[in-house]
Parts: C-alpha cells; sequence; structure tokens
C-alpha cells in the first residue's frame, strides 16, 4: 500500500475525525435550533440539515458551517470505514458490530428520508371525492387542455423552472410557455394607481391579470405563513404571441382561453400528485367537551375506492388513528368542521422502517455487548472466589 | 492531506449528485374535474378554502385553533319564503335552505355565526369576492362596495356581488353583529337565479330580528 492511500485510509478510520464531526454535528443543531426561531422549522431542516453548507447568522456575521448532509455524509464514511478496518468476527466485538451498524443504517435513513419523502396535504369537502394531492410549498404552472368533454390533458410545469426564466417547449403544447418574469412572493390587489408599496411592472396582456398590480414580497420562512409565488407568463405559437397572463394561486381560479379551436386553462398552482384511488369525505367531527371550546375529538370519515377496484372501504382518520394505503399515510391535518372541510396530510416515505430496524439492531448490539461483559465479570468472580476461600 | 482533499471533492460531489431533484415537466390525462374554489389575493400568506369558516387559514391555525365553535348567546329568528326548502344543515349552519332555479340551477343559502368580528367586514368581503374570482377591494372601496339596512334593531351589512364570464356566479351576503358575535347569511348561486331572487331575499331580511 502506498504512503497516499495509506494517509487517506487513516483519515477516514480515524476516531479524532468521528469526535470532530460529533462536535460538528453538535454545533450544527445548536445553530439550527437558534435559527428556528426567525426560520420556522421547515427552512431550517432545508438550510440546515439538508445541505452541505449552512449559513449561521450571528448578528452581522455570517458564519458558514458544514450542513447536515456534509456532517452525515463524512460520519457515515467514518463509520463504515472504521467498521471495514477494525472488524474482527468475534463475540466478543459482536455487540459492537451491531450497534455500529445501527448507527450506519440511522444516518442512511435519514438520509433517504431526505430525498425521498414526501408530504402533500388533501383538502376534501364533505360528499365531495378528491383524487389528488397537493404539495404544502411547492407550486407548478399547470397549462391544460379543456376541450375533451371528459377528460383534460395537463402539462404541468414545476415553478423552479419558471424561476429560472427558461423556455418550455413541450410536444403536447402548441405554443412555448415563456417566463417573462418570476416573484417568489407576491401580493395581488385590484390596481388602483394608488398603492404605497412598490407595485412591479405589469406585463399581462390577456386574462385577469391586466386589471391587478402586483407587489413582490420578501421571502417568509414562517411556519404559519407561504409564500405566494406569481409570474408573467407569456404563451407563443407559431404565429406569434397568444398574450402575457399574469399567474398565481392568489387567483384562485384558472384563466381560460381559445388556441387553435382548443380551449385551454392556466394556473399557477399547488403541485398535484394524482393517486391511482379516491378518497370521498363521508363526514367530519369536530367535537369539545362539553359546556366548553376545547376540543375533544376531530375526525374524518372516508370512502377510500381504488381505480381498479381492489379496495373499496370506510376508514375513521383522527388523532393518532391514521389511515394507511399503497404506501402513503393519511393523517388527520386541519379541520373545517363548520364548512364541512378536513384537509388530510398525506405522507409518503419509502424509507419509513430503516429507523426503526437501526434502533432495533443499536438496542440488540448494546444489550449484547452489555451481557457479554457482565456474564464474562460473574464467570470472573466465580472462579475467584474459591480461590479466597 | 494533499490526497484528501481530491477524495473529499468526490465524496461531496457524490453527495451533491444524490441531493439532486432535477424538476421535470409532467403531462398526464384526468378525468374531467371541477376546478377547486380558492380565495383571491389578500395577502402573502393568507389561503383559506372558500368554504371556510371566516378567518381561518389553509396554513393558518392549527386544529387545536380553528375557530369551528359556532357563536352561542343570542340568536336571531327569521321567516323564510314558503319556496325556499330547508336543508338538513350540518352541526355549524344555523340554516340552510336550497332554491331552485330553472333546469338543475340551485342556489344556497347559509346561515352561519360566529364568535367576535371574525376579522372584520372588509376581510370577509374579500372572501367572498375571491370565492367569485373577483380581486379584492381596498378599506376606501368597502363603502361603496356594500349597503347598509337597518332591521328590527340591527345594522345590517348588504353586499351583491357577481363573477365573470358566460354564467356567472353571484352572492348576495349579509353580516349582522349581533351580542358578540357576527351572523353571515350568504347566498350563492347563478346570477340569473338570483336576479330572480333577489326581492324575496330582501323581503326575507326583513324578517330577522333578535330571538326573543
Amino acid at each position: 500500500m502506498n504512503n497516499t492511500v495509506r494517509q487517506v485510509r487513516d483519515f477516514f478510520v480515524s476516531l479524532k475525525l468521528t469526535v470532530v464531526l460529533l462536535a460538528l454535528g453538535i454545533l450544527l443543531i445548536f445553530a439550527g435550533t437558534l435559527a428556528q426561531v426567525n426560520l420556522g422549522i421547515w427552512a431550517v431542516q432545508k438550510q440546515f440539515f439538508q445541505s452541505f453548507i449552512a449559513i449561521w447568522h450571528i448578528g452581522k456575521l455570517y458564519v458558514p458551517i458544514p450542513g447536515g448532509y456534509l456532517v452525515g455524509g463524512l460520519l457515515l464514511i467514518n463509520l463504515i470505514a472504521a467498521h471495514i478496518y477494525r472488524f474482527q468476527l468475534t463475540w466478543k466485538k459482536a455487540g459492537i458490530q451491531l450497534t455500529h451498524l445501527g448507527v450506519i443504517l440511522l444516518l442512511v435513513g435519514e438520509l433517504l428520508s431526505g430525498l425521498w419523502q414526501e408530504t402533500y396535504t388533501m383538502r376534501i369537502v364533505e360528499g365531495q371525492t378528491a383524487n389528488y394531492s397537493e404539495h404544502e410549498r411547492d407550486f407548478e404552472l399547470a397549462v391544460v387542455d379543456t376541450t375533451d368533454a371528459k377528460f383534460d390533458d395537463v402539462v404541468a410545469i414545476p415553478e423552479s423552472l419558471l424561476a429560472d426564466g427558461r423556455t418550455v417547449q413541450h410536444p403536447k403544447l402548441p405554443f412555448r410557455v415563456v417566463t417573462k418574469l418570476h416573484y417568489p412572493n407576491a401580493a395581488l390587489a385590484r390596481r388602483t394607481g394608488q398603492s404605497s408599496a412598490p407595485v412591479v411592472q405589469n406585463l399581462a396582456t390577456a386574462g385577469i391579470g391586466t386589471q391587478l398590480e402586483t407587489t413582490s414580497l420578501p421571502l417568509t420562512y414562517k411556519e404559519n405563513e407561504r409564500n405566494i409565488p406569481a409570474a408573467f407568463v407569456e404563451l407563443i405559437g407559431t404565429g406569434g404571441s397568444l398574450g402575457t397572463w399574469l399567474v398565481s394561486p392568489d387567483l384562485g381560479a384558472p384563466q381560460s382561453f381559445s388556441h387553435d379551436g382548443r380551449t385551454w386553462k392556466l394556473a399557477l398552482r399547488q403541485t398535484r400528485a394524482y393517486k391511482p384511488f379516491a378518497i370521498t369525505l363521508r363526514e367530519v367531527r369536530h367535537d369539545v367537551y362539553p359546556g366548553t371550546d376545547i376540543p375533544k375529538n376531530f375526525s374524518s370519515r372516508v370512502r377510500l375506492t381504488t381505480l381498479d377496484g381492489s379496495d373499496d372501504r370506510d376508514v375513521l382518520i383522527y388523532m393518532n388513528n391514521p389511515m394507511r394505503h399503497g404506501g402513503y399515510t393519511f393523517y388527520q391535518h386541519q379541520m373545517d368542521a363548520g364548512h364541512r372541510t378536513t384537509v388530510l396530510q398525506a405522507v409518503r416515505n419509502p424509507s419509513w422502517a430503516i429507523p426503526y430496524l437501526a434502533c432495533a439492531l443499536m438496542t440488540l448490539g448494546l444489550l449484547w455487548q452489555f451481557c457479554f461483559h457482565l456474564f464474562g465479570f460473574v464467570g470472573k468472580r466465580h472462579k475467584l472466589r474459591p480461590a479466597a476461600a | 492531506m494533499s490526497a484528501r482533499c481530491p477524495l473529499l471533492a468526490v465524496l461531496v460531489a457524490t453527495f451533491f449528485l444524490a441531493a439532486c431533484d432535477q424538476p421535470k415537466v409532467a403531462s398526464y390525462r384526468v378525468p374531467k374535474e371541477k376546478d377547486p374554489e380558492m380565495p383571491a389575493a389578500t395577502g402573502a400568506s393568507a389561503t383559506s378554502p372558500a368554504d371556510a369558516a371566516p378567518g381561518v387559514g389553509a396554513a393558518g391555525p392549527d386544529m387545536a385553533s380553528t375557530p369551528v365553535t359556532t357563536a352561542a348567546g343570542p340568536g336571531l329568528t327569521w321567516t323564510a319564503p314558503s319556496h325556499w326548502k330547508p336543508k338538513a344543515g350540518s352541526a355549524m349552519r344555523k340554516g340552510s335552505y336550497a332554491i331552485a332555479g330553472e333546469g338543475e340551477t340551485e342556489a344556497d343559502l347559509s346561515i352561519t355565526a360566529f364568535p367576535g368580528n371574525v376579522g372584520g367586514e372588509l376581510a370577509n368581503l374579500n372572501r367572498w369576492r375571491g370565492q367569485l374570482q373577483l380581486p379584492p377591494v381596498t378599506e376606501a372601496e368597502f363603502s361603496s362596495a356594500t349597503g347598509h339596512l337597518d332591521v328590527n334593531g340591527l345594522h345590517v351589512t348588504t353586499v351583491d356581488i357577481t363573477g365573470t364570464g358566460a354564467n356567472p356566479q353571484r352572492i348576495l351576503g349579509v353580516m349582522i353583529p349581533h351580542g358578540d358575535a357576527t351572523w353571515f347569511f350568504k347566498l350563492l348561486g347563478p346570477d340569473t337565479l338570483l336576479a330572480r331572487e333577489k326581492p324575496a331575499f330582501m323581503a326575507f331580511l326583513e324578517t330577522v330580528k333578535p330571538a326573543p
């Protein structure tokens, strides 16, 4: 083994590296916890833990610190490298091996959760059926061909592509979608010409946007607030521009237009994920303790129907009793019983079982290690006793 | 240490690649669906369902603080025209009527009451406007966008708004502060039907009075 490879090996199997990484992990958690006061939990997760480098604001200072992916990734490599390097197949070390394997799995599980977990919501009014869920914070520009009497053909363009200012040409669209301006957070109001806030240039030449003023707002990271994006998009067909529309989820409904004998709808909306099953809300209940306004129970009775007819059942969803189907878990999230509306949170995490397995392995490993030493110690005492006598 | 740098760079790049989730344009076909009703612009963070209780946001309060309680305290009484069909209301509706129009068209009258001023009359007017996909009005425009009546000792704010499009929807709405609560009477239906029903609705308002 040449010197360079040995150096690299020694670096990654080093216990000092483990200690440094653990210390950096503590620092990261400390900084992330403080940042949560201003940024809210989802922004902290994204900026501190699901990133390679995090920027910690200390007063007016901007201090870069290693992010969760970097610390976790290096820790993972360190653990695996040390595990392989020092591996000994003996009963004495089996507990340590199992515990380390558990920690490795825990780190891998966290990485996969960050990459794969989807969290969507489903808003359903009593008596209505929903077959899609919506992302809480991601948006898409839906260009929908509504000409067919039975079906809608949807082309969904992620908002991030609009933010990049890219021109989208899709085979199913007879026009190009060109983003002229994009605002990650904006407020709309009817055009008065007397707004005191800085109003952005109105580029809209078609749709309701021509009557509105758009005000660009700073991004919000608060948990109970959402960024509402807005964009001016121009549609350009073979014969030239069809117009420029202002699109925003705040408009409330899609804008319609006709082109080449077909009817289209255009809407910037929360990103949708259509499901191979449908959920019908049969009843929402919000019970309070008698004589008070204190909530006692929130529940939604739903009917789950799969498209292939393999499942058709009634399910009662309430706090701590979610419905599970097709890899999704549906939790009772929000409710407006007065208007017979429920909001279910649909979570899909293919790696959900890994943390459980990791904890089981660590428990087993620690138990093994403890018992091995205990029995060894007791055995030794037994051997010593007759000699002392 | 020189050998560690390229290796670290490779490792970091690997994780970068693993974290990459390139957004893609998707296309799919779905069964025809009714457009969801959503509110119109009132701010950066507020998103309340069109059918939501006043002041309740989708990204707003969690369930524990969802103001779904109807107002207790003093009530109101009314006498509905005979051709309005009483509906089995939900627990939260104080009253509920269906008014049949031509063909399969129907208007819905909901009577609800919530504690406090539920965000104020302007916010509630704009909430209703949002349901018809109309832009919100400002405080300065509020007085010209609403009317006022004094009925049986009640101060009534009336709203008459019509959406846009070929067959627009219309709302005849009323907000009545009473006791510690605000009462909402909302008649929602096709413009043509509500144009026919407006005289009956105004006559109906005259019958609204504090419960004895």
